[in-house]
């Protein structure tokens, strides 16, 4: 009377053998598929819903923080307390739009590195912390509002940096945007009009847009010229008003289309002062395409900079493609034609002069801390790359100063303090200019004394228009900036 | 020496237990507290007490079927405290709670043994039946039904002066004290109904009035299926029924008119419950209507499929994303988190429980003893089948606890007074 009992547990174990057959093939051959299903939540609640560290400026304003969710006790909410002023630094996460900017790259030490595996178990109980960590930024919370308000409604950016650490002081680009509105429940209508706003609020002008850098460029033209001894400070050219170049018709003439001083000759750093592209045409064409790229490539063209979010490569043409093209040459020298520049790379080359022709690397995360703020790890500044000598870098920071003092770059002096700078007016076909300011303060800093190198662009001349130029509208800018710095 | 084994192996699962909820306390907080040390009191003194009662009144009780219970108990409480840890603080009363029944079960039965309880077969059928129908008193009585996910599966009892509602799956006692009921039934009847008296035809048909315990299975299911809108309930108990008919008389026709009546009955339920084909439907193609009947099933999907191989791990998963993850989908819980290693290491687990029981069964001489170890095993192996199947897109979702891993004090209680009888029935063959 036993055997249909053990009929019925043969079935039942047969029930088992096929649930086991089904969990497997759930599991392992489809587990993939079902993993990775846009509809899984798991994938999104992994990336948002985890407990993150907190992002700080180096003045302590949390620009990025994680709380317990009211409506579940297992998920944190993310939330940027600065708006729009942290926006493209430091990113966001974001469920429907992924993650961008340091909430991306740092996202390892951000998110909790806690596991339950056998060292993970031991680090804990040896006293280890595996909650998520933070970071402590290089960016100060004065200058970026500063930086900000001075960009005000226009396109464009500013980017500010320590010269002789490469610690980001500023990292700003206008238009910006609120990340909150990217996570919230109403992301996937803000994320849209983000999308399709022409000014592009999501793109970080300050390192992922390239412009002609203009005058500016001249800095380059400059230590070119001095590393190869082909001309010093008062060296003197001849001062027309328009210079044809060789083997065509084609003109440069100066920015206002008259002659630099009085039509004689000028020294070189006379044409400095006041941005004469006669002069500098022509000292391009003297040193030639190769030192002009070699040059360039020296304070970073061509390269990627080297930084905690990727930098767009600033480009300079190879020199065999314009070396037999004296026009084009001239015009490269001055920062036009084919020479396009992100704002970071042009605050380097402020930086280069300020800090005797050495780059450092530009870094803006500092610490990354323990939730009980003991720092895990520092960055330590390190140096990038020569960009020219020091003996170069002296005669620009001179030149430099002096255009603050009295050349095209007098709106951005602060009294009381020494800034060296250069304008840049980047004509562009079309449109109205791209203005331009670099610079750096104060002119040789006393050991331990704070300095700020930058690059401002405001793009296609802000509301400025057509007659915006450098020394009018990215020189005040980069006035109150320094104002602030300097306060 | 088998007692030792088991007190050992028992020691083994709280320790699994306790280690469980200390990785998932790990992963969370990065902090151990003292539900690591409670949970580890809670399984010895609820499983340990068990087992002292056994030494005490069952010594010659199998020593496997405690250790299988506690193991499974210790999985479904890791993923319980995983998703909701006020839940599992709950839970570890309802397991002391349930350990503290099995052993006053145990001490009962210490003189008369279970035979006892064939005498009182009719007072269980209609405590059963009254159980059963509890959760249809109005909702203003003091002991009240209670609607929960849409089913009437519940009674809650306000306690007088006291600020205070319990509740209850009476369902979940009921089956247990139906199938003491129908093992006494068959224990007297069996040899009656395995008569094959008539032929119609090539079919051999026993007496028509042997035929009535069948229609009044078919019959209480599907009264239950309306009522309460329980398919898995009504689903369990009528193939428990069947079960035991074709295991007591041998006679395929109860299985057969059995499979008759219940795809009669899935077909008028199909045609009726607009519940019942959300389910149908939902179970042919989950993603049909992924925010709606399909959620839950592509939710267990998803939970599983990620949890691959080797899960996520402990705590590192997200089975709290899967509705009804601590009752219904404890099983898709832990699939996500320990992979397909824990998902076939809880089959195997049930797999070794029915073993083991039905191993029982078959050594018992008497009647009906082999009737009650064979039906309260297939109790436990048909209602684990049967919600693992729903997990896993065998069948459609049915909405029962997983046994001994859901949590649920009812349930627990269940499981705990199966443990007991089967212990006690097994000690009584082998003294």
């Amino acid at each position: 009377m036993n055997d249909p009992l053990r009929r019925t547990a043969w079935t039942i174990l047969a029930g088992f053998l096929i649930l086991a057959v089904a969990t497997t093939w759930i599991q392992a051959l489809a587990g993939p598929g079902y993993r990775d299903d846009p509809r899984n939540p798991r994938l999104v609640a992994f990336r948002v819903g985890r407990e993150r560290g907190a992002i700080v400026s180096s003045d302590g304003v949390v620009a990025a923080r994680s709380d317990p969710s009211p409506d579940s006790s297992q998920t944190f909410v993310r939330s940027y307390p600065g708006g729009a002023e942290y926006a493209h630094t430091v990113g966001f996460v974001s469920v429907l739009f992924g993650a961008r900017g340091l909430e991306r790259e740092r996202s390892a030490d951000l998110v909790s590195n806690r596991d339950t595996t056998i060292s993970g178990v031991l680090n804990a109980l040896m006293g280890g912390d595996p909650r998520p960590r933070g970071l402590r930024l290089t960016i100060d919370d004065d200058l970026q509002k500063a930086a900000l308000t001075a960009l005000g409604d226009n396109r464009g950016a500013v980017f500010a940096l320590d010269p002789s650490t490469g610690a980001v002081l500023v990292a700003a680009s206008t238009p910006g945007f609120d990340p909150n509105t990217l996570i919230g429940p109403d992301a996937q209508p803000a994320g849209q009009l983000l999308d399709d706003d022409p000014d592009q609020p999501l793109l970080d002008r300050s390192i992922a847009k390239t412009y002609p850098p203009g005058s500016t460029f001249k800095v380059i033209t400059t230590a070119a010229a001095l590393d190869a001894g082909i001309a010093g400070p008062s060296t003197e050219y001849p001062d027309p008003g328009a210079l044809v170049l060789p083997g065509s018709t084609a003109t440069i003439s100066n920015y206002d289309g008259g002659v630099c001083i009085d039509g004689t000759t000028v020294t070189l750093e006379e044409a400095f002062v006041r941005s004469c592209n006669t002069v500098f045409a022509r000292l391009g064409m003297e040193v030639g395409a190769e030192r002009l790229v070699t040059t360039a490539e020296a304070f970073g063209f061509n390269s990627v900079i080297p930084y905690d979010l990727e930098i767009l490569a600033s480009a300079m043409p190879e020199a065999r493609s314009f070396a037999d093209d004296p026009p084009e040459t001239a015009q490269n020298a001055i920062g036009q034609r084919d020479v396009r520049a992100t704002p970071v790379q042009m605050a380097l080359v402020a930086a280069a002069v300020a800090n005797g022709g050495e780059i450092m690397i530009p870094y803006v995360v500092a610490d990354v801390f323990h939730s009980d703020g003991m720092i895990e790890s520092s960055t330590t500044p390190a140096v990038w790359r020569r960009a020219t000598s020091p003996a170069s870098a002296a005669v620009l920071t001179n030149m430099m100063e002096r255009v603050v003092i009295s050349g095209t770059g007098r709106n951005a002096a602060v009294p009381g303090v020494r800034i060296a700078g250069k304008t840049g007016t980047a004509e562009v076909t079309g449109a109205p200019p791209h203005a331009w300011f670099i610079g750096f303060g104060p002119v040789e800093a006393g050991p331990g004394e704070p300095q700020i190198a930058l690059a401002v662009v405001v793009e296609s001349g802000g509301s400025a228009g057509e007659t915006a130029t450098g020394g009018s509208v990215a020189a005040p800018i980069a006035q109150m900036i320094f104002a602030e710095f300097f306060q | 020496m088998t007692r030792n084994a088991e007190a050992v192996l028992i020691v083994g699962a709280a320790t699994l237990a306790s280690i469980g909820v200390a990785m998932v306390q790990f992963a969370r907080d990065s902090w151990l507290d003292a539900d690591v040390a409670l949970t580890f009191i809670v399984f010895a003194f609820t499983f340990g007490l068990i087992h002292l009662t056994f030494r005490a009144w069952a010594p010659n009780a199998n020593p496997l079927i405690l250790p299988i219970a506690a193991f499974l108990a210790a999985i479904g409480f890791i993923e319980v405290f995983r998703i909701d840890p006020n839940l599992a603080a709950l839970q570890r009363w309802w397991l002391a709670i349930a350990g503290i029944s099995a052993a006053l079960l145990i001490w009962l039965l210490r003189d008369s043994g279970v035979a006892v309880l064939r005498r009182y077969r009719y007072l269980f059928l209609v405590a059963a039946v009254g159980l059963l129908l509890l959760p249809l008193l109005p909702e203003s009585w003091p002991i009240q039904g209670a609607v929960v996910n849409g089913s009437r599966l519940w009674v809650r009892v306000t306690v007088p002066f006291a600020d205070v509602d319990l509740s209850f799956q009476p369902g979940e006692v009921a089956k247990v004290l139906l199938t003491i009921f129908l093992a006494s039934y068959l224990a007297d009847r069996s040899e009656a109904m395995a008569t094959v008296s008539r032929s119609l035809g090539p079919i051999r048909l026993p007496e028509p009035r042997h035929l009535g315990p069948v229609l009044v299975a078919a019959g209480a299911a599907f009264l239950v299926l309306m009522y309460q809108r329980d398919l898995g309930a009504s689903l369990l108990l009528f193939a428990l029924f069947i079960a035991m008919l074709y295991a007591a008389t041998g006679r395929g026709i109860y299985v057969f008119s059995g499979l008759v009546a219940v795809v009669a009955a899935g077909v008028v339920a199909y045609q009726q419950f607009a519940h019942v084909r959300m389910r149908i439907s939902a179970w042919l193609d989950p993603f049909a209507d992924f925010t709606g009947a399909g959620y839950q099933t592509a939710q267990g999907l998803f939970a599983m499929g990620s949890g691959s191989l080797t899960g996520s791990g402990l705590g590192l998963g997200r089975p709290d994303l899967i509705p009804e993850a601590t009752t219904d989908f404890v099983f898709a819980a832990v699939g996500e988190e320990l992979g397909l290693a824990g998902s076939i290491a809880v089959i195997t687990a049930y797999a070794l429980f029915v073993t083991v029981g039905i191993g029982i069964a078959l050594r018992c001489r008497d009647r009906f003893r082999k009737y009650l170890a064979g039906g309260l095993t297939m109790l436990v192996g048909i209602q684990a089948f049967l919600i693992i199947a729903g997990v896993v897109r065998v069948l459609p979702i049915t909405g029962l606890t997983t046994p001994l891993m859901s949590y649920g004090g009812s349930s627990l209680l269940a499981s705990a007074l199966i443990i007991a009888l089967l212990g006690r029935a097994s000690h009584e063959e082998r003294a």
